[in-house]
């Protein structure tokens, strides 16, 4: 018993010293075992470079049975660009996730999964490394213009020489054409084959020749619509035709085989995949001998993996706290960059009372655009006052124009409790709601839930896990819905929040309409195929003010990528926005000195 | 002048003298035993503190525990925050105050329901003995083979979040270990002298039980019931660590922690506080545990 009451006293005093004393920049000495890599796994960033690797463009393909990922082939045809001396070491990048989700990059929805499809894949048009708001050819070599025949649009790609399709099991390498191409934009096109069919509707697709692939489309659209959907994004990745059909729809989830700087070696469950340099890529051998995505879900191991050096780059928070804490960590570089994904708060019109109005609007006028900023922080995230961002896409509204028009809501409480009492709630209501257990919705809707009781609105939420989250509210569950998410354009976040086609459950392809709403539809086919592009802007716009003035949609914010490195990596580009939500690793990453 | 305590309560004086007798009852004999343990007596003393704190958490806590103020997240402790602010900007102190409610809650209504439907299934296996005791039994060891946490997950998980599930959980949990040892001692009980002649002069299996049984077992209840208080309070706080506690705002220690977890290196109080809450409540109910189990003991009564 004495021994107790010593132990106690000792530990109340020493966890009342260690609580009292903040630590800002400790330097555990090791990280936690799920992120501790075996010494072998992991060459160290500073490993000389290997001249002798240097790659010989000029040099035969020589395919055989089986090759192993290290012995591809060479590209029959130069790269674009000189080789470089490789500077080696395996990049070690840790995301947010438990575990990947599907790796078919028509299936590809997750940062995670999305972060290791753009290194092995290609598509004939890409976004620039670092730059998503520019496009550039890729597989492609020069981004087409489009033709209009039989009142059909054409568009014509010719394919670049000596893009390799990485070996697999029984396959090996072997240059791509445009039987691949069809091929892939075929599976994109199919239902069951795609989770991005939607996007291709109405295009066909045909191989002129083996280096022409020709798109036709039964109504026109304008490039800023058309360019996405053949791009390095989503459905618009180009798979390998003989790996595909190799591997089938099972395989293809965890073993993904494309043209791009990285391929596949290996896969642990819930632990990592590991990508070696492909060697024979086009645009030239990778300075990088590998990259390993890990997956670990808690931000703390992350952090503590990258500051004991046993990562070198990790998906942050977006939280103003977290960054603030790592800027002054030795030997660490925090990167806060777009896109931006908006979060909006979302009205469900089949639950009441949220079919009445003012009840909407009273809510509206009762939330704090800055109360929500104040959580991650002004130099993550940033408010925003329509749907679709102004920041980054065209079609949104700026904070200017919704004032303009009145329909910014300014926090006005006095207003708020007004209109709900008006609307026969003088009390308020009570609500029921679910949340992900992920912080950025946690935060999002604690935050909502003290803001709305501010005008008598009891919000009962429930913390549930992520993937229940995302399978409830699209069983008409939560009341309000507050969805964060990044689209590439204005059609893609109008049609696939507020379109009627999109209405979940009921709608012709259920998607993410949350609001069950309908009356925007006739702009946003209007604007689909508009191809003047400054009409086809006015008309995004005169949607978004009619969904501010139904206030169906409360849009809230918008919350940058926030990812951390050991400053020996350099990713080989500036980072301004990528859709991809993750850094960007091609072949020009490398570690420096 | 000495006194020596007979087993029976007779007090008796030892003197060169003629001896006095001076009779102790029973109750203040074991209240003595109890006093004479100090480290049980700190646990009843921290109980005691605990319990008020809670019960007194709107009067003492200065601040709403629910109020954000998301301008002063993570503020370190000070005069205004004793205990600091959280990652929403509220205040940690008023939400231990808080917290220790639930948690006191949780922890004795769990053992109640526990205690309850545990002492019942024993009780009548033990005295019933054949197929009911065989059939309650492996009951209770197939709940005990369980591991109590995936238990109490699978319940939360089925029933969803909130106190009255949480406590129904934990309830479900710790029954098994109930059952077990009044089976045992009913087991032992039933074939006493007095037992018998309650039998024989026709008393009822319910009166039995009733009367002679569960009285003279009480004292293993009480100690088996103080210790697992405890054990629901870190039940309690591991559920909601793993998220599948009471929903937010309402505080409790564990999804303070959890809470406080991501910001564990610059900004430590966040799951510091109520880590040593749980520290401090968890030890002072098994302190007491262990001086009950000493007033029981027949050992340690002299």
């Amino acid at each position: 018993m004495k021994h107790k009451f010593i132990l106690l006293a000792i530990l109340t005093i020493v966890l009342v010293g260690v609580a009292c004393t903040a630590a800002p920049t400790p330097a555990p000495t090791a990280a936690p075992p799920t992120a501790a890599p075996k010494p072998t796994d992991a060459p160290k960033p500073t490993e000389a470079p290997k001249p002798t690797q240097a790659p010989q463009p000029t040099a035969a393909a020589k395919p055989t049975d089986a090759p192993k990922p290290t012995e591809a082939p060479k590209p029959t045809v130069a790269p674009t660009q000189p080789p470089a001396a490789r500077s080696g070491g395996v990049l070690r990048i840790a995301q947010n996730a438990t575990d990947l989700n599907n790796l078919d990059p028509h299936y590809a929805t997750t940062t995670q999964d999305r972060s290791i499809v753009d290194m092995v894949f290609n598509a004939l048009v890409r976004y620039k490394p670092g730059d998503g708001s520019v496009f550039e050819p890729d597989l492609a070599t020069e981004l087409p213009e489009p033709k209009i025949v039989g009142g059909k649009q054409e568009w014509t790609f010719n394919l670049r020489k000596g893009a390799m399709c990485q070996p697999t099991d029984g396959v090996p390498a072997y240059e791509l054409t445009s039987e691949d191409v069809v091929y892939s934009l075929t599976k994109s096109a199919n239902k069951d084959r795609s989770a991005y069919a939607g996007d291709y509707t109405g295009m066909t697709f045909e191989a002129v020749n083996p280096s022409t692939v020709k798109i036709t489309l039964d109504n026109p659209i304008s490039k800023n619509l058309f360019y996405p959907r053949v791009s390095n994004y989503s459905g618009g990745f180009i798979v390998c035709k003989k790996a595909a059909e190799k591997l089938g729809a099972d395989k293809m989830k965890t073993m993904p085989v494309g043209t791009g700087p990285f391929m596949f070696k290996s896969y642990t469950a819930q632990d990592k995949i590991v990508l070696v340099a492909n060697d024979s890529y086009f645009r030239g051998k990778p300075q990088l001998d590998g990259v390993e995505v890990r997956f670990m879900a808690d931000l703390t191991s992350r952090e503590l993996g990258l500051r004991g050096g046993q990562l070198d780059v990790i998906n942050g928070a977006p939280d103003k706290a977290w960054v603030d804490k790592m800027k002054p960590v030795q030997n660490v570089q925090v990167d806060v960059f777009g896109v931006g994904e908006v979060a909006t708060m979302y009205f469900n019109l089949n639950i009441p009372p949220m079919d009445k109005l003012p009840v909407r609007q009273a809510i509206a006028y009762a939330l704090s655009r800055d109360e929500f900023l104040a959580f991650v922080g002004p130099t993550i995230g940033e408010n925003v006052y329509s749907v679709v961002p102004a920041k980054f896409l065209a079609g949104g509204l700026t904070e200017q124009e919704a004032k303009a028009k009145g329909l910014d809501f300014t926090t006005d409480l006095a207003k708020a409790k007004k209109l709900l009492a008006d609307a026969g709630y003088p009390n308020g209501f009570n609500l029921k709601l679910v949340t992900s257990e992920m912080t950025g919705y946690k935060v999002l809707y604690e935050s909502l839930q003290a803001q709305l009781a501010k005008i008598g609105i009891k919000a009962d939420v429930q913390v549930i896990d992520h993937t229940s989250f995302h399978n409830t509210i699209r069983q008409d569950a939560n009341a309000l819905v507050v969805y964060i998410a990044w689209r590439p354009n204005a059609d893609a976040y109008l049609t696939r929040f507020l379109h009627s086609d999109s209405i979940i459950i009921t709608g012709k392809k259920p998607d993410t309409n949350f609001v069950h709403y309908n009356k925007i539809d006739k702009l946003i086919d209007q604007a689909r195929v508009e191809l003047d592009a400054t009409k086809q802007v006015d008309l995004w716009k005169q949607a978004q003010i009619q969904v501010l003035e139904d206030m169906v949609a409360f849009p809230i914010q918008y919350q940058n990528q926030v990812y951390a490195r050991a400053k020996t990596v350099d990713y080989g580009h500036d980072l301004k926005s990528v859709l991809a939500l993750y850094p960007g690793v091609d072949e020009k990453t490398k570690f420096v000195k | 002048m000495a006194w020596l305590i007979h087993a029976s309560g007779i007090k008796v004086e030892m003197s060169m003298q003629a001896p006095s007798v001076k009779f102790v009852s029973q109750r203040r004999r074991m209240w003595n035993t109890f006093l004479r343990n100090r480290v049980a007596v700190l646990g009843l003393w921290l109980v005691i503190a605990v319990v008020l704190l809670a019960i007194g958490a709107p009067w003492i806590a200065a601040k709403d525990p629910l109020i954000q103020d998301p301008k002063n997240r993570l503020s370190a402790p000070g005069i205004e925050y004793l205990l600091g602010q959280d990652t929403f900007g509220r205040d940690i102190f008023a939400r231990l105050l808080y917290a220790a409610h639930i948690s006191l809650v949780v922890g004795l209504c769990s053992v109640l329901l526990g205690g309850t439907l545990g002492v019942t299934l024993g009780l009548i296996a033990g005295y019933s003995g054949g197929k009911i005791e065989n059939l309650i039994m492996r009951l209770v060891d197939v709940l005990m083979a369980f591991p109590s946490l995936l238990l109490g997950i699978t319940v939360l998980a089925v029933l969803g979040s909130g106190i009255e599930k949480m406590i129904l959980a934990i309830g479900i949990m710790l029954s098994p270990a109930f059952a077990r040892v009044v089976h045992g001692n009913t087991l032992s009980l039933k074939e006493r002298e007095f037992v018998e002649a309650a039998r024989c002069i026709g008393a009822r299996q319910v009166r039995i039980l009733r009367i002679h049984i569960l009285p003279n077992i009480l004292g293993d209840i009480l100690v088996l019931g103080s210790l697992w208080t405890a054990s629901a309070i870190r039940i309690e706080a591991n559920l909601s660590f793993i998220g599948l506690g009471i929903s937010p705002p309402t505080p409790t220690w564990g999804n303070m922690i959890r809470e406080g977890s991501v910001h564990l290196l610059n900004a430590p109080w966040l799951s510091v506080f109520p880590g040593l809450a749980i520290l401090v409540t968890v030890l002072a109910f098994n302190l007491l545990g262990d001086g009950l189990r000493d007033v029981f003991d027949p050992r340690l009564q002299l």
